[in-house]
């Protein structure tokens, strides 16, 4: 390697260097050949047909993958909101379910045994009041709204069955306090 | 931009003149959009030496560079009626070939062949070339062999990042912003890629440069 001195190497810089190379550069033939080529495949690209699921990519891959995106977030947006509210509400809406399914029958049913109950039949040996379970007083006096239902009620007929009085409900209906037997 | 603004004195003179270019090309692309095939190639014959330019200093090897040139104006042409116009066509245009480049050299990957152009007679009479060889005449052709070698070693070993950034500022003259548009990068990012890279090459060439 021609070694240059030091004088003259300290002139040259890295820039000076690089910029050597853009005299690097084919001549005239170089460039005939290429336009040649480029032409040639240029009219190839012109001629040549896309295979069929190219062409179909190509005609779905613009509009259709826009809309595809959205669709999907507005899916994935749909599924944020809704899931929440069945989460939230899921046992809410078994526990209304089985109300619902248990108000209607029972109650009617009490209200019904209730009015066949006279002194007669219980041959004056009455010594506890009965209160009569109405689902229409009791809706209309007090400012709630029935979502309860029943799923047992017995009556003491005799002083013997005194200690089997039972209001049978289940824990939910507790809190509503609409039938009760006074002794 | 008309002859009447283009003689107006301005303060960007370099920007004013980017802006005509830019406006220029894409009358030429709408010109091609429309059916008018031909024009492509006053495209071609525009951006040809300078496309090839950065793919041969990114490559060093001469006809790899021509055909990753012809695949870029090709890939230009396939997709110029999705060019909306939104970068000039020369970024555009730019950034297809050293996406092209960059993706070949890494298929390439280990396997390197070197094939030089031909250094034009002008290097010889250049000011630098003459300061270098001022003190020894006689060798100035081994020398200027010696140096293209050292110089497309030099650069073939940074990485592709700096390796385009160096050749798109200090052998295309191109902007730092341009740079940061063709690669999607920051100005900052360019700035500090180039820092590193000429930090790098100065160590390469330590014996040119002292």
């Amino acid at each position: 390697m021609p070694k240059l001195t030091k004088e003259h190497q300290e002139e040259v810089k890295v820039e000076d260097l690089l910029r050597l190379k853009r005299m690097e550069r084919p001549d005239d033939a170089f460039w005939g050949k290429f336009d040649r080529e480029l032409h040639q495949r240029m009219l190839q690209t012109l001629v040549k047909k896309d295979p069929l699921y190219v062409q179909v990519f190509r005609a779905l891959s613009g509009r259709f993958a826009q809309s595809s995106a959205v669709a999907c977030a507005a899916l994935f947006i749909a599924m944020m909101v809704v899931r929440p509210a069945f989460v939230g509400t899921g046992v809410t809406d078994f526990n209304v379910a089985e109300t619902e399914t248990t108000v209607s029958a029972p109650v009617l049913a009490v209200e019904m045994a209730m009015s066949d109950l006279d002194e007669a039949a219980l041959n004056g040996q009455r010594d506890y009041q009965i209160d009569r379970i109405s689902t229409e007083t009791d809706t209309a006096d007090a400012a709630f709204t029935r979502d309860f239902g029943m799923d047992g009620f017995e009556l003491a007929l005799g002083s013997a069955d005194y200690s089997a009085d039972v209001a049978a409900s289940r824990p939910a209906f507790g809190s509503t306090s609409v039938a009760s037997l006074v002794y | 931009m008309d002859a009447t603004s283009s003689t107006t004195k301005s303060i960007f003179p370099a920007q004013e003149a980017q802006v005509s270019q830019r406006d220029l090309d894409w009358a030429v692309v709408q010109k091609v959009q429309s059916g008018n095939v031909g024009a492509f190639d006053q495209l071609v014959q525009k951006y040809r030496e300078q496309i090839f330019s950065v793919v041969y200093n990114m490559t060093s090897n001469r006809e790899d560079a021509s055909d990753l040139t012809q695949d870029a104006f090709i890939k230009a042409f396939q997709a110029i009626g999705r060019f909306q116009g939104k970068s000039s066509f020369f970024t555009w245009l730019y950034r297809i070939a050293i996406n092209s480049t960059m993706t070949f050299l890494k298929k390439r990957n280990r396997r390197r062949f070197i094939s030089y152009e031909n250094i034009n007679e002008e290097v010889s009479s250049s000011e630098i070339f003459e300061r270098l060889t001022a003190k020894n005449q006689s060798e100035k052709g081994a020398l200027i062999s010696e140096l293209q070698e050292k110089l497309n070693d030099a650069l073939q070993k940074l990485s592709l990042k700096h390796r385009t950034v160096v050749i798109l500022h200090e052998i295309e003259g191109l902007e730092h912003a341009e740079i940061a548009e063709i690669t999607k990068t920051s100005v900052g990012t360019v700035r500090s890629r180039l820092h590193y890279a000429k930090h790098q090459l100065q160590a390469y060439l330590k014996d040119y440069i002292g």
